[in-house]
């Protein structure tokens, strides 16, 4: 880009800082499907930190830990005292991987959306953000919880897990049904509307004022993002908790 | 399943993706706030973070310490319970030992008294043998001389006539008087 372009389209691009597009999606075709390709590219990443992260910290393992090790080790012990509090402390240790992911890849995404300068990379489409601010992954999350729980539930008490719907009384059978479906379609809904919501602010008053201003709005988003993953974890070891506890 | 050089490069997408690039308007990628955020991050969360570790680590090294300690005095109590053990090992065999040898004595003494008794037993029968062998011998010899004197009597008594009394009278006459002769 030239400098006198610049000059010239300095009012241009200040009308191009206070756009802010939603629901633009770059498309790739898989098959029959098209998919959100910036959800993907922003979840690969996400992965590949996660992945990277203990890969590189667990090589030299020593009885006392110390630097990143003792980290990761944190994070690990944090993750089993959620999972532990959720789901009681017999039969809690085979979900933490399971509740691990959740947290991790939620956390890791969030943060990634309200860190990473994504918008470096110019797509033709759409943006790339955190993959939570998309439905599809939050809905694909929240129903690998809803399978996890029936799973749970039914590896543990067998058939005998139907029971809990009709549990404090046969009336309530048709609230008991729906709240299968109820509880993915919350989970999903808050995370996705809790991230999508919070870029949007920090765009919106990124667009307004370009600078200072929206670094509380961000930090708030910091916080938040990381109060979702945490209450998407629990709620999913609660849930599962539950499913394997029978009803209270 | 569609061919895999569809899913690589699919009819129209493809192409939009050329347009990928590098957007380098700072105002746009909101690069400034980012940085800010960034930094006011690590300015407050580092401190925070190293704080937690640091307790984590002292924590943990402090837990093993305890362990260690612990697993030291375990070790020299069970050394000290395996002495003793021996000890008392040593003590019972010792008192087996003794207990065997007394068995062995008292079994000695016990066979030494038995042969006693039966030696004695032995000599007393003996004793008691030879004396009814004596007394039968006597008795023997007893009715032996009555017998003998009995028939003595009674061959003198059948024997004793007026003729052989007179005979013998005569023959002990003859002797005193060829006694007497014989003084004179």
């Amino acid at each position: 880009m030239q400098i006198e372009q610049l000059q010239i389209n300095e009012i241009d691009n200040l009308h191009q800082v206070s756009s802010v597009e939603v629901g633009q999606h770059l498309y790739w075709q898989i098959g029959n499907f098209q998919v959100h390709a910036q959800v993907l590219i922003t979840s690969w990443v996400v992965v590949a930190i996660l992945v990277a992260l203990p890969a590189t910290t667990t090589g030299n393992l020593q009885s006392i830990p110390t630097g990143t090790q003792n980290f990761i080790e944190y994070v690990l012990e944090f993750i089993r005292d959620l999972t532990r509090t959720q789901m009681g402390e017999e039969g809690y240790r085979p979900w933490v991987p399971f509740i691990g992911t959740m947290f991790l890849f939620i956390f890791a995404s969030n943060w990634s959306g309200a860190l990473l300068p994504w918008r470096v990379i110019q797509l033709p489409h759409g943006e790339l953000a955190a993959p939570t601010n998309d439905i599809n992954t939050t809905v694909a999350l929240a129903l690998l919880t809803s399978v996890a729980y029936f799973y749970a539930g039914l590896y543990k008490r067998g058939f005998s897990y139907f029971g809990k719907y009709i549990q404090p009384t046969p009336i309530l059978l048709p609230i008991n049904i729906l709240e299968d479906f109820t509880k993915p379609l919350s989970l999903s809904f808050r995370l996705f509307g809790n991230i999508l919501a919070d870029e949007l602010v920090v765009a919106v008053l990124v667009s307004l004022v370009p600078l200072i201003v929206p670094v509380p709005m961000m930090l708030l988003g910091l916080f938040t993002s990381g109060i979702q993953a945490l209450i998407f974890a629990t709620l999913a070891a609660a849930y599962i908790g539950e499913s394997m506890e029978g009803h209270h | 399943m569609r061919s895999l050089s569809e899913i690589i490069a699919p009819s129209s997408y493809w192409t939009l993706a050329g347009t990928i690039g590098l957007n380098t308007n700072i105002f746009e990628i909101n690069l400034i706030n980012l940085i800010l955020v960034l930094g006011i991050l690590f300015y407050y969360g580092k401190g925070v973070l190293i704080n937690l570790l640091e307790n984590r680590e002292r924590t943990i090294l402090n837990t093993i310490q305890d362990a260690e300690e612990r697993h030291k005095e375990a070790t020299e109590k069970l050394q000290r319970a395996r002495l003793r053990l021996q000890q008392a090992e040593m003590k019972a065999d010792e008192i087996r030992i003794i207990g065997l040898t007394k068995m062995d004595r008292e079994r000695r003494d016990l066979v030494d008294a038995a042969d006693n008794d039966l030696r004695e037993l032995e000599e007393s029968k003996n004793y008691a043998i030879r004396f009814e062998k004596q007394r039968a011998i006597e008795q023997v010899r007893q009715q032996v001389s009555r017998l003998a004197s009995e028939r003595a009597f009674e061959s003198l008594n059948g024997r004793l006539t007026n003729e052989f009394q007179l005979r013998m009278i005569d023959y002990h006459i003859g002797l005193l008087r060829a006694m007497a002769n014989k003084s004179t």
